[in-house]
């Protein structure tokens, strides 16, 4: 082989090592594992915190069973515990760790229920200034059964 | 010939030399590519068995926001910021007609509609008026996988389009390729961010955080590999449209009873 094509293809042998080698450096160990993404950050997403523990946990165990069993047979069922007492993950594992009070303002329960034009109309609304006079709804209607009987 | 044996010996002994090493190389560069097909353990959740979707019935939104204020506080959204994993958006149509019977159309989502919404249009100047909850795709096609130069963005096997946030390097490319809007940037990671339809929370059998808020179940998400799922069930006897259909995105998110307004 002619001196001037072994230089060329030592060079080219170095280069292709030197490639290499950064590139087991510089890429992560998991890339490529299970697509062209880097396969831990599967892991490290599904192991994020979680906060919204659901109704059902709320009912187990006999902690909130009561009032668990009258919100559950009532129109309001629908609402998760949750959305009103904020998120109780924290709660859940352990029962010291107070939740936030819940929001029991007539604003609040005017998110759903004051009138709107662009609600569907056979869902229960209140015209905010014609009903209940600036009262808190919870004065007469009880948050978990809130049809009067 | 004039090639001797000892010359054929050389040269044979130097190619299969080569093409072993090159070989090796080669492998050791791309198996993990190609062998490892085992899902990641987690609690035996098992991504090949599932495939996800996601249903939103417009007709039974009250705009009420609980799905977007429950994404803020199970992601850590920041409430300051004007960036939503999930929004809901308001359409109303104004009577007026002209002479091409052109609509008037008013589309609105002050703050996301976290706050819930305010009528300030007179209810006589509106025609129809309704609520559009709004959501990552998660499309099977994600044109914001396809742009992205590092690989931080990708669809897991179960359907689910995720960001890496340890590799994101905030070029905020994924943003301009959304069609529908749906990514943002996350300044306090530095990195793009989107909506995992709670992926750490539907890997250990819970709802996302919107789908348990909602108190009308305008918003239902389910297995389409589970023929017992109510997603599955709206699937194969409700009438469904897709967001954008003709971008050829091929969307998870379907909706029912979307107006013509709506894109």
């Amino acid at each position: 082989m002619q001196p001037h094509l072994k230089r060329a293809f030592t060079i080219l042998a170095l280069i292709i090592i030197a490639f290499i080698f950064v590139r087991s450096l510089v890429v992560p160990e998991s890339f490529g594992q299970y697509g062209w993404y880097r396969g831990d950050s599967v892991k490290e997403i599904r192991n994020l915190t979680v906060n919204y523990r659901g109704s059902a946990s709320c009912g187990e165990e006999n902690c909130h069973e009561n009032i668990y069993t009258v919100w559950a047979k009532d129109r309001h069922k629908t609402v998760n515990c949750e959305t009103c007492h904020g998120p109780a993950q924290k709660h859940v594992l352990d029962a010291r760790e107070p939740l936030m009070p819940a929001n029991d303002s007539r604003d609040y329960c005017g998110k759903c229920h004051f009138k709107r034009i662009s609600r569907p109309e056979a869902f229960p609304q209140i015209d905010p200034g014609a009903h209940g006079e600036d009262l808190r709804c919870v004065y007469c209607h009880n948050p978990h059964k809130p049809w009067f009987d | 010939m004039d090639i001797t044996r000892r010359d054929f010996t050389k040269i044979g002994c130097k190619i299969i030399i080569s093409a072993a090493s090159g070989t090796a190389i080669v492998q050791s560069m791309f198996t993990k590519g190609i062998a490892a097909e085992n899902p990641p353990e987690n609690g035996g959740y098992d991504w090949e068995k599932h495939f996800w979707g996601y249903v939103v019935d417009t007709r039974k939104c009250i705009g009420c926001g609980r799905c977007a204020n429950a994404c803020k506080m199970e992601n850590k959204v920041p409430f300051d910021e004007e960036v939503y994993r999930t929004w809901i958006e308001r359409y109303r149509v104004k009577k007026t007609i002209n002479e091409t019977f052109e609509e008037e159309v008013v589309i609105d989502s002050p703050d996301g509609g976290i706050e819930g919404f305010v009528d300030d249009i007179p209810a006589e100047e509106v025609k129809k008026a309704f609520y559009v909850p709004k959501i990552c795709n998660h499309c099977d096609n994600a044109p914001c996988v396809q742009v992205c130069p590092v690989g931080a963005t990708y669809e897991t096997k179960d359907g689910v389009v995720l960001v890496d946030y340890e590799y994101c390097i905030g070029c905020r490319y994924c943003i301009q390729g959304c069609p529908y809007g749906a990514r943002y940037f996350n300044t306090e990671k530095g990195t793009a961010d989107k909506c995992t339809w709670c992926y750490h929370r539907i890997t250990k059998g819970l709802l996302p955080a919107c789908v348990q808020a909602c108190p009308t179940g305008a918003r239902k998400f389910g297995d389409l590999k589970d023929n017992k799922s109510e997603v599955k069930k709206i699937m194969d006897e409700e009438r469904i449209t897709l967001l954008k259909p003709d971008l050829g995105t091929k969307p998870k998110v379907f909706y029912i009873g979307l107006d013509r307004e709506v894109k």
